[in-house]
């Protein structure tokens, strides 16, 4: 029985609250005991200075495999994704061939399991080929082990097609996750609408189609009883809207992407094609009500949205360059930003990131606890590092965080109890 | 400069924006183009500045008006001109737009004008080429040489631009020349309104230099020094972003009744080409308050002083 005992550390686990300086023993790769704790180890980790916590499941996450391998692996992702404390991540259907029937699941799930560092859990296509349709085989693809279905980056526009398939869904008690979209409204645009994009002859995506589009999601997720998580809410308006749609006794969920934390629309600066994403950076006020709501407990899940792109993609003019912007590396630091500059405290910023998202799609891990598996990190709260994109592990180098002066860092992650990177 | 005292240089390596332009770049580019203009009003031949010197034309877009205004200017001063006007159909990914800009680069070139159809295009060509580049217009970003050539004439025809009251009637939405002519006049004192449907006129306008905004052509063009037409895209028509040609002229088409109610002396502008009958009576255009053709004759002027400001620098 192997035997590693991590001491001096301070012991972070959001679900239960605790916060105090202690040991963890691991044993066979999982948690065996927390506190004080005596005896014998094979490994012994002094992690004084440092903070123990969860290693982080990440509900959204792009990889190219299959079918787009130049930009991004499973493999080359999971590096990526350890480098920033990310163990366990959601990959998204919208690959080639799109993830919509069981074998691909499958194939997912072995290819992550061969290949990568991290656990891997596939996404399901709510529609056929995401070209909402037809509704894919939902409750077979659950069996396979899809942990909940989304037409990913291409929301369902034809409503009655997402009323049924999100009443087929609530019958297989499947969780149903899409961003809120209006295509008639935000078809051409390529940032956030209003007197910037404007001045800059650049078409807007307008906040209307994000409240439209979400009110319909939320009223649809109320007559068929689906659960619902809402893919990246990027305005202060939605987070009223989805707080009403609460106090009606709706079952919603809601993610941000960790950018959307960190950045505003003026961060697109000069055609800055790496701020290009979807939803885009929105106004200072939208970041602040993402913020508060944040430290108010109200968001589910911290995003890294990970999209890796080319530079072949990236280097255009900003209205032909692709969306998307690398974030696996980043996530953490984004929150610990928000820590240090004490609008949260760690234990609210690390729970959208750990024991929440984990709850959300039913795997054990994400908490400090006997018998769990030992996926942890340990990170410095206080770190500051220079995020430079040629540093970056992931395959495609997009990150908007690219030059940013960042506070906080992963030093080491543990899958399973073995160490998967150290710093 | 003509202000004493101070000491002035304009360090721009490029054109890309009225933006990056402070007033007394503005007025130091268009006290160079007076003197050009009246050395051609005079027959003379401006000095050769740029002899020996390459300047190449890089039109992603159509353009006749601006691509041989840009060819004649650069001519006038001696340079050896390359047209390269490129069908969007033969370009359709921006790493062939990178690629042609690093091949021409190769071939160091003395200055690239350059006109794309994509909102900051002309930037990202820019920053891939060691010469001057000159934004001949990109997408519906900027114009920068048809701000300035606005802002010439309007100097040369009233004397002033300071305190002077311009109206800017149409398609605001999707006009680069509204972006560029309105910050440009602003920064030199004037108060612009701008003025079109509700669907093509934006917010934020304040942040491009207009004191304000409005739907009704009437009280806009209500004692303005200078009315400036812009161009309405046909296709806009359609009932996409207007009902009806007709229904457009009635409520922002410049007629001689409308333009009664400017001052007694206004002059009317537009960048061309135009839609007569449609945001302008051919009896305006055509008529003496129109300095529609001063437009055209000060473009060479002002595209012959920024050549010579940037044509052959590397800083």
């Amino acid at each position: 029985m192997s035997r590693s005992l991590i001491t001096n550390a301070r012991l972070l686990c959001p679900a239960s609250g605790r916060d105090e300086t202690g040991s963890l023993l691991i044993e066979d790769g999982k948690i065996a005991a927390i506190g004080d704790i005596a005896g014998e180890a094979d490994t012994l980790i002094d992690a004084s200075g440092l903070c123990l916590a969860p290693g982080l499941v990440d509900l959204r996450v792009k990889t190219g495999e299959p079918g787009g391998e130049q930009r991004e692996t499973l493999e080359t992702a999971s590096r990526a994704a350890v480098s920033g404390g990310v163990t366990s991540m959601v990959v998204m259907p919208d690959t080639e061939p799109v993830i919509d029937d069981v074998a691909l699941v499958q194939f997912i799930t072995n290819r992550g399991r061969e290949t990568s560092k991290t656990r891997i859990y596939p996404a399901g296509a709510l529609t056929i080929g995401l070209e909402g349709q037809a509704m894919s085989e939902i409750s077979l693809m659950q069996g396979s082990g899809a942990v909940f279905f989304t037409n990913g980056d291409w929301p369902v526009g034809d409503t009655s097609v997402l009323r049924r398939t999100m009443a087929y869904a609530a019958s297989c008690n499947v969780m149903v996750s899409s961003r809120a979209d209006t295509y008639a409204l935000s078809a051409r645009g390529v940032m956030n609408a209003g007197a910037r994009a404007a001045r800059m002859g650049l078409s807007g995506l307008p906040r209307e189609a994000e409240w439209i589009g979400l009110s319909r999601d939320l009223f649809l997720a109320e007559a068929t009883g689906c659960r619902l998580l809402v893919d990246q809410v990027s305005t202060a308006r939605s987070l009223e809207i989805i707080r009403e749609a609460r106090d009606r006794g709706v079952e919603v969920y809601v993610s941000v992407a960790a950018h959307h934390l960190f950045f505003n629309e003026t961060d697109v600066g000069d055609y800055l094609t790496y701020c290009k994403v979807n939803p885009p950076f929105r106004n200072e006020d939208d970041r602040q009500a993402l913020i508060d709501a944040l430290a108010a407990g109200e968001i589910d899940a911290v995003v890294s949205a990970h999209d890796p792109q080319p530079p072949e993609e990236k280097r255009l003019p900003f209205g032909e360059a692709a969306f998307g912007a690398a974030g696996l590396e980043t996530v953490l630091s984004a929150l610990l930003v928000l820590v240090q500059d004490e609008r949260l405290n760690l234990l609210d910023a690390l729970r959208p990131v750990t024991a929440s998202p984990a709850s959300l799609i039913g795997v054990p891990q994400g908490r400090l606890a006997e018998g769990l598996p030992a996926d942890l990190i340990l990170f410095d709260p206080d770190k500051p590092w220079h995020c430079e994109r040629e540093n970056l592990l992931s395959r495609s180098l997009n990150s908007p965080f690219d030059g940013r002066r960042m506070v906080g860092r992963v030093m080491h992650t543990i899958i399973e109890g073995e160490t998967v990177f150290q710093r | 400069m003509s202000i004493p005292g101070y000491s002035y240089k304009f360090d721009h390596k490029h054109l890309l924006s009225i933006e990056d332009l402070s007033r007394l770049d503005i007025e130091h580019i268009l006290d160079l183009s007076e003197e050009f203009a009246e050395a051609t009003r005079a027959g003379r031949r401006p000095d050769p500045h740029l002899k020996d010197m390459t300047v190449i034309n890089l039109f992603f877009e159509n353009s006749t008006r601006t691509m041989s205004s840009f060819e004649i200017a650069a001519r006038r001063l001696g340079a050896d001109v390359v047209a390269m006007p490129i069908a969007q159909s033969s370009v359709k990914k921006g790493e062939t737009l990178i690629d042609t800009a690093m091949t021409l680069n190769a071939m160091s070139p003395d200055a690239i004008v350059i006109r794309h159809s994509a909102s900051g295009g002309v930037k990202l060509l820019s920053r891939k080429v060691d010469c001057a580049v000159i934004n001949a217009g990109d997408g519906t970003h900027q114009h920068p040489t048809q701000g300035l050539l606005d802002t010439l004439t309007i100097r040369r025809t009233k004397g002033r631009v300071e305190g002077l009251k311009v109206t800017i009637c149409g398609d605001i939405l999707h006009s680069r020349v509204a972006r560029s002519t309105t910050l440009a006049l602003h920064l030199l004192g004037a108060e612009v309104t701008l003025c079109g449907p509700a669907t093509l006129l934006p917010s934020g306008t304040e942040h491009w230099g207009a004191a304000r905004t409005t739907h009704n052509f009437d009280d806009a063009i209500e004692g303005a020094d200078v009315v400036m037409m812009l161009r309405l895209q046909m296709e806009r028509m359609n009932g996409a972003y207007l009902p009806s040609q007709r229904e457009y002229f009635r409520n922002f088409g410049l007629t001689r009744e409308r333009l009664a109610r400017a001052a007694s002396d206004a002059t009317v502008m537009h960048p061309g080409p135009m839609n007569r009958g449609i945001e302008i009576e051919s009896a305006i255009a055509d008529g003496d308050r129109s300095v529609i053709t001063q437009q055209v004759e000060m473009g060479v002027a002002v595209r012959e002083a920024v050549l010579k400001l940037l044509a052959g620098r590397r800083l």
